[in-house]
């Protein structure tokens, strides 16, 4: 049995999503509600594999809100997380992947330390970040997403925000090792994070995110912003790829130009259909066959019996590890989402 | 403790500690008599459960006395009047169903919630509480697990018979409960607790008693938040 536990974008979201499901008593709330709200699972799913193999998992509700952070209820977002972690191993689920911002306030506030939740102890071994995968499909939409506006990657300029983070710097990595592109323009606030990545890597500029978005080809944003960044047009190079991995988004401003190309960044679409409610609640495009890659990784854990925390801690991830991941992703019917031909 | 901000430093024997807790120690030693009285009525409710349910009483009986026994140890009166004020209703509700004989609401009100209210209590409490309460709280929080699930077993096997008459419990029961909490709020502040995080815990003991009972999820989550925000 395989687990996600999600949470949604913003309060708003949260909201719209509350009363779309008839339940009125959390639509009218307001953050104070969600910060007392405890985890729910509210979906059952059933995901079968292009080799026939069919498993069933688990969706848990955080109730978890982006605004937490932002208005320092630090204390209840943390325990969103820890709650959510506790609630799928009480329901015996043997491979949980953390979506969105579940595996960040994991790390960024310890929470390996509070292991010990009323009567459970928490076993980590049971849970993942889905980062190995996610970071793998966003390099798979750059390697195939870039002919397909035109991009010729060998002479592109490619800026990855968000560059020290655990998905960032894999991307990095892979970028590095796999692909070979002209320029790689690493942005963050904390500089010597930024130095230690560009030692590891024996090349790339350090640029401020508006220093470098005029500058790429490829903008990969892997940022963790609780709410996006303003942009426009002008900002940006033309023609250009935005390949947006945040969640929420890290491009608050729906781009509309014809030579600016925006791809939502570490999504998957699966060959079969999937039952179930959830995705269209995050709004994919295809709800029965898209999802995040971090939850397509709890899944793919579970199709090949990896019952092992695959992705976790901070900026581990090899490039090995990801062409693991890749190969079973590949192999169950997982394919990087990509433009639509215009 | 679900927090991972460091824990504020508590100055147990400081007179603004000392008032809230005489409210609080009060209102747990209050909570215990009221669970050890409301196990003895249960058993005239559930006769072929008598040497259980008189099992139950006496260890609520001993958890009283630790309680008791955390008030002497910081000099600390407990506010009894408070307390039995603080219950009142919740009593009253406990005693009309007892006299109707209706064992579903009875067992919704001690085994399920006050008995979810304590485990939440407890568990937010010890992380915070001086060294004294904290050993006999976490010995305490054991036995209240073991109360709760007395209460599940029975509810679940009757469950067909008896979810009418636990949802129109807990419309009754439940906003009782949040007004408690905000009765309280600043006191438990004082000793380190967050109602917020009070809540949260009280809903995740409660909803996972009413999912083992075999209420959808639909269901308990319309009921555990039931009144919440008219509190
Ligand atoms: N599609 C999917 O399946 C998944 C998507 N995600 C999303 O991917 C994003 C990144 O996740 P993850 O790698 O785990 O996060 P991390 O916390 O590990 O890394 C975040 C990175 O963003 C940088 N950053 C944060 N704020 C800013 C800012 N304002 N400007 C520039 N850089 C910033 C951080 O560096 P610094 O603090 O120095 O600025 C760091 O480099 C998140 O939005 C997350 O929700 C995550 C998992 C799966
Ligand atoms: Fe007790
Ligand atoms: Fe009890």
């Amino acid at each position: 049995m395989f687990g996600l536990i999600g949470h949604l974008t913003s309060l708003e979201h949260a909201q719209a999503v509350a009363h779309q499901l008839g339940y009125p008593e959390y639509a009218d709330q307001g953050l104070e509600f969600w910060c007392m709200a405890p985890p729910q699972i509210v979906d059952e799913i059933t995901v079968t594999s292009v080799t026939g193999k069919t498993i069933y998992g688990k969706y848990v509700e955080s109730c978890f809100l982006p605004e937490m952070l932002a208005n320092q209820r630090v204390k209840a977002a943390t325990r969103k997380v820890i709650n959510a972690m506790a609630h799928a191993q009480k329901h015996n689920i043997d491979i949980t992947a953390l979506g969105g911002f579940s595996s960040i306030i994991f790390e960024n506030f310890d929470l390996e330390k509070m292991s010990h939740i009323r009567n459970i102890e928490l076993d980590f071994r049971r849970f993942t970040t889905g980062n190995t995968h996610t970071a793998y499909i966003i390099c798979q939409q750059i390697e195939q997403a870039a002919p397909q506006v035109g991009i010729d990657l060998r002479q592109a300029t490619v800026a990855v925000c968000g560059a020290t983070g655990d998905i960032g710097s894999a991307v990095c990595r892979w970028l590095n090792t796999c692909l070979d592109v002209q320029d790689l323009l690493l942005v963050a606030r904390n500089r010597d994070r930024l130095l230690e990545l560009q030692a590891e890597l024996g090349r790339g500029k350090i640029l401020d995110l508006m220093e470098a978005l005029p500058l790429a080809d490829i903008v990969v944003w892997v940022a963790s912003m609780p709410k996006g960044v303003e942009l426009s047009i002008e900002q940006l190079k033309r023609p250009s790829l935005m390949i947006d991995g945040g969640y929420p988004k890290n491009m608050a401003t729906k781009i509309q130009h014809p030579q600016i190309h925006v791809l939502n960044g570490g999504i998957v679409e699966h060959a079969l259909d999937i039952d179930w409610k959830i995705m269209e609640i995050v709004n994919m495009d295809v709800p029965s066959r898209q999802m995040f890659a971090c939850f397509a990784e709890a899944m793919l854990l579970e199709f090949e019996g990896w019952h092992t925390n695959f992705s976790w801690g901070r900026n581990q991830i090899t490039v090995e590890k990801m062409q693991q991941i890749g190969e079973v992703s590949r192999k169950h019917g997982f394919q990087p989402l990509l433009l639509n031909p215009q | 403790m679900t927090t991972a901000t460091a824990t504020p430093v508590l100055d147990y024997h400081s007179d603004r500690y000392k008032d809230a807790y005489s409210r609080i120690n009060a209102i747990v030693i209050e909570g215990e008599q009221e669970a050890h009285d409301n196990y003895i009525d249960l058993a005239k409710l559930l006769p072929q459960h008598q040497e259980e349910l008189t099992r139950l009483a006496k260890m609520e009986a001993r958890h009283k006395k630790g309680f008791e026994a955390c008030g002497r140890n910081l000099s600390v009166t407990p506010d009894m009047e408070f307390a039995k004020a603080f219950f009142e209703k919740l009593r009253a509700n406990f005693q009309r169903a007892l006299a109707e004989g209706k064992t579903a609401t009875c067992l919704l009100i001690q085994a399920l919630i006050i008995e979810s209210f304590a485990i939440a209590a407890y568990n937010i409490y010890i992380p915070m509480a001086d060294p004294f309460a904290r050993k006999i709280t976490e010995s305490v929080v054991k036995d209240e697990y073991s109360h709760l699930n007395f209460g599940e077993i029975w509810l679940k096997e009757h469950f067909e018979s008896v979810k009418g008459e636990l949802e129109e419990a807990n419309r009754a029961n439940l906003p009782l409960v949040w007004k408690m909490l905000n009765q309280v709020e600043a006191d438990a502040k004082v000793l380190g607790m967050e109602k917020d995080a009070l809540v949260e815990d009280f809903m995740i003991q409660y909803s996972g008693a009413l999912e083992n009972i075999g209420f959808t999820t639909r269901e308990i989550m319309k009921m555990s938040v039931y009144g919440l925000t008219g509190a």
